[in-house]
């Protein structure tokens, strides 16, 4: 059996920061389902936010965050997170990270939306991908142990805390208990439960139904971010960073249509409203061919465009067969970005005894309702650091955890008979591709950027019957190496659980917030709302609670732009 | 579209050599050969290929597509198809094969480490940096480990070239303390280098581009 004292999972910019952060002090290993530079963090193009001008503040950040946040942020975490900020990418830069500079020689700053200043630390529109890279050269430095292309099945539990994992190794086609002290979970989130989403194919929510069936708890589920600008069709994203450089939106007559929805920001204003903007726009007919609207660079220049946006302009001519820098971009929303998950506290600490989050998985809610563009890149950074500074300084003085040779071996001959041994399903018609193509498709039909009580039910109800299709389903079997049938019917799995607990959430929050949108409830309602939703596992299903926001220096108010 | 793809399979449990297998697949001209493969996977779903992103920028998706690596993701298939049908797709060479088109990535890693592959700051850098030279570490350094120009290398068992790549970058950057002195340490000869360099653009995936003025300065 292998032991390490901590345990990291997932090797994005959350998990490497993590293992930075403990490399040293207590022993520490990264396991990622993808090699570590394979994380969907690489593929972030537009920024880290941090406050490095001396004309910007903590205070506007922190209140820039609160605002975007529609009031649901924790202000106790998001002043974490501002104020670790700058420290972190002064870290980064000494670490290597080839920042984008200004004419002075310091690092340059751009626009996201909901910013009141431009404060997205950058490197052109390759941001999440030189940070990711960085890390793990310091990773190789550290000498830091990685298990690539290994799979946390499950969060092993005895007596209410947590003592190691299930893994199964893709290469070998053999599971493996890893035993630890302390888990932290860096797992990302879990776009590909929508048909439309700009995230890659690894985003399976893993992490947050494994913990949840661990019995974590899982908060907010039911803010989804949808991205405003993704490639028409393929959804591949058009980074913020496009308007940030001064993109302008037009529909199918022509019009700079934000004018109508955020006369003081344009198109910069936050992500939620540019999305409804769009959705609108295409809903009432002045979409291109009813489908789409163009972001349009065509005025910025070709320079420009080379020089702070070569990926978009990479990604639009390949994917959409249009140069941007002399043709506008066909686009449409799509799910981005998840702002719930397992629920943390400022140290990555959830509430299961020995298990940490950090990064897209966790739900520290510094985003609350609405995520602003930059702000979870450096999520991924501070908190990440934070668990890993955690980890460290508890793990060695911890004892290793008890375990009764029986919890082991019952989870092992579970996985063993799902993984290794021929199909006990009885064969049947239907397949693991059709239930999640009906999954994704409910979820971006009827749990997207506007939602109705009835299509909100109705999903949960189909849902449901998905749950019960998925029960009966062959698994694909095993063993041999690199059997992606088999981990994509897990993460089938996992999608699953986390979809019905977006779509019930989504239905039980009668308000709009943020992200959260219903057309039979357009206003926000603090007097009942203005709460987080816990979610936990109970044999009858998910349960849900209500929790409290942590308020500290802005009081709520309306947030117009 | 209906696209025949004839792709190699290897089962070393099963197989004692790799073999084609065909499938028809039903896509459309702008669509990926990525998206190609994901669609014969729903007909077989034991056919084994990485993917991450589907953008172009993890490196996951690598193999030999007509004879070439190149990134699936970022090929479309009406280029595919346009040197004529079938499409075929085969694991990147110079690798080891393990599965259908997985290939053994350990050792490429596991090369990068010969060439110090970090960041050692200098002591008395001061946090600053011209935007131009900024913007000279930018291009070398979105490198995706992607092991193409590895797999199209005849000589790539001893020059590695995206180790290569990230030692050049990293002799560029201001903050190191290392920096030129890097080419040497290397212990490629630099004729070598420079006909590596000039041929890069044209074999990488992203077009990595590095001016040979990093050369001269190594040497001297
Ligand atoms: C296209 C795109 C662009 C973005 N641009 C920006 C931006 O400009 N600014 C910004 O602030 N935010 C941006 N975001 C959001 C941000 O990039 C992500 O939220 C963030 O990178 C998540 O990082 P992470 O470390 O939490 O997870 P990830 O980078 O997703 O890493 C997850 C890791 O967990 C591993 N893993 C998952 N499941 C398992 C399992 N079962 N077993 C083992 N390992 C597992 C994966 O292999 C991977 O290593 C963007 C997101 C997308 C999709
Ligand atoms: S240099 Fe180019 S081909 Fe080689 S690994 Fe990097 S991105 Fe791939
Ligand atoms: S899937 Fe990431 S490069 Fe192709």
């Amino acid at each position: 059996m292998i032991m390490h004292e901590v345990l990291i999972v997932g090797g994005g910019l959350a998990g490497l920061m993590a293992a930075m952060n403990v490399s040293g002090k207590a022993d520490a290993a990264v396991l990622s389902k993808v090699y570590p530079t394979r994380s969907h963090s690489g593929a972030a193009q537009g920024g880290f936010n941090a406050v490095m001008g001396e004309d910007d503040s903590i205070e506007a950040h922190v209140f820039d965050t609160v605002k975007g946040s529609d009031y649901l942020g924790d202000q106790e975490a998001i002043e974490v997170l501002c104020s670790d900020g700058p420290r972190v990418i002064l870290d980064l830069e000494r670490m290597g990270v080839p920042w984008t500079r200004a004419e002075d020689g310091r690092i340059a700053q751009r626009s996201l939306g909901g910013a009141g200043f431009p404060r997205a630390c950058f490197a052109a529109d390759f941001s999440g991908h030189v940070v990711l890279h960085t890390l793990y050269e310091q990773a190789l430095k550290r000498g830091v142990k990685t298990y690539p292309e290994w799979h946390l099945l499950e969060i092993l539990v005895d007596k209410g805390r947590v003592f190691g994992a299930v893994i199964y190794d893709l290469a070998r086609a053999r599971l493996e208990v890893i035993r630890a002290k302390r888990i932290v979970l860096a797992t990302g989130g879990y776009g590909r439960a929508f048909l439309k989403t700009t995230n890659g194919h690894a985003n399976t929510g893993d992490g947050m139904a494994i913990a949840y069936r661990a019995g974590a708890v899982l908060s907010d589920m039911e803010f989804v971010q949808f991205h405003p600008t993704t490639l028409y069709g393929t959804n591949i994203l058009i980074s913020e960073a496009a308007r940030g450089e001064g993109g302008y939106l037009r529909n199918a007559l022509g019009e700079r249509f934000m004018a109508e929805y955020a006369p003081g920001k344009m198109e910069l204003a936050p992500r939620d409203v540019v999305a409804r903007a769009i959705f609108k726009e295409i809903k009432e007919g002045r979409g291109f061919e009813g489908h789409y609207v163009h972001l349009d660079l065509t005025h910025l220049g070709e320079r420009l465009v080379a020089e702070r946006l070569p990926q978009v302009r990479d990604l639009a001519i390949r994917y959409s067969g249009v140069d941007p820098a002399r043709v506008p971009m066909p686009i449409e929303p799509a799910q981005h970005y998840s702002m719930g998950g397992v629920r943390t506290d400022v140290w990555g600490m959830t509430g299961l005894e020995g298990l940490m989050a950090a990064g897209e998985v966790a739900n520290v809610s510094v985003h609350g309702a609405n995520r602003l563009g930059g702000n979870s890149l450096l999520e991924t950074v501070v908190f990440g650091a934070r668990a890993g500074r955690k980890a460290a300084e508890l793990a060695p003085g911890e004892p290793w955890p008890d375990v009764s040779s029986n919890t082991v071996k019952d989870a092992l001959d579970r996985w063993n008979r799902l993984c290794l041994a021929p199909s006990a399903h009885s064969r049947s018609d239907d397949d693991q591709f059709a239930v999640r193509r009906e999954m994704a498709t409910i979820m971006t039909n009827q749990v997207g950027v506007f939602r109705t009580g009835v299509e909100l039910e109705d999903a949960v109800a189909r849902l449901e019957g998905l749950r019960k299709r998925y029960r009966d389903l062959p698994v694909p079997v095993g063993p041999q190496p690199f059997n992606y049938g088999l981990m994509d019917y897990i993460e089938v799995g996992h999608l699953l659980d986390l979809s019905e607990i977006i779509a019930r959430g989504a239905l039980a929050r009668r308000e709009s917030r943020g992200a959260h949108y219903r057309l039979d409830f357009p206003q926000r309602d603090d007097r009942n709302w203005l709460h987080h939703t816990f979610a936990h596992t109970t044999d009858r299903g998910p349960e849900f609670s209500a929790g409290p926001v942590s308020i500290t220096r802005f009081q709520p108010q309306e947030r117009g732009y | 579209m209906d696209v025949v793809l004839k792709i190699s399979r290897f089962d070393p449990g099963m197989d004692t050599a790799p073999r084609f297998q065909r499938f028809v697949v039903g896509v459309e001209p702008n669509q990926t050969v990525l998206d190609a493969l994901l669609c014969a996977w729903r007909q077989d779903i034991g056919l084994s290929f990485r993917r991450s992103c589907r953008s172009a920028i993890c490196g996951s998706c690598a193999v030999r597509i007509n004879g070439r690596p190149a990134l699936a993701c970022q090929t479309l298939m009406e280029k595919a198809v346009a040197e004529g049908e079938p499409v075929t797709i085969e694991p990147l060479p110079h690798f080891k094969l393990l599965k259908d088109l997985v290939v053994d990535l350990e050792p490429f890693f596991e090369s990068l480490k010969a060439v110090v592959p970090w960041l050692i700051l200098r002591e008395d850098y001061g946090g600053r940096m011209s935007p131009e030279v900024a913007r000279s570490l930018e291009h070398p350094a979105t490198c995706i480990l992607c092991g193409v120009c590895e797999a199209d290398s005849e000589t790539s068992e001893t020059l590695h070239p995206a180790g290569l790549v990230k030692a050049l970058r990293l002799a560029r950057d201001p903050r190191d303390a290392l920096g030129a002195h890097r080419i040497r340490l290397l212990q490629v000869p630099v004729e070598v280098l420079r006909l590596f360099v000039r041929e890069l653009p044209d074999k990488c995936p992203k077009g990595i581009e590095i001016t040979d003025d990093i050369l001269r300065r190594g040497v001297t």
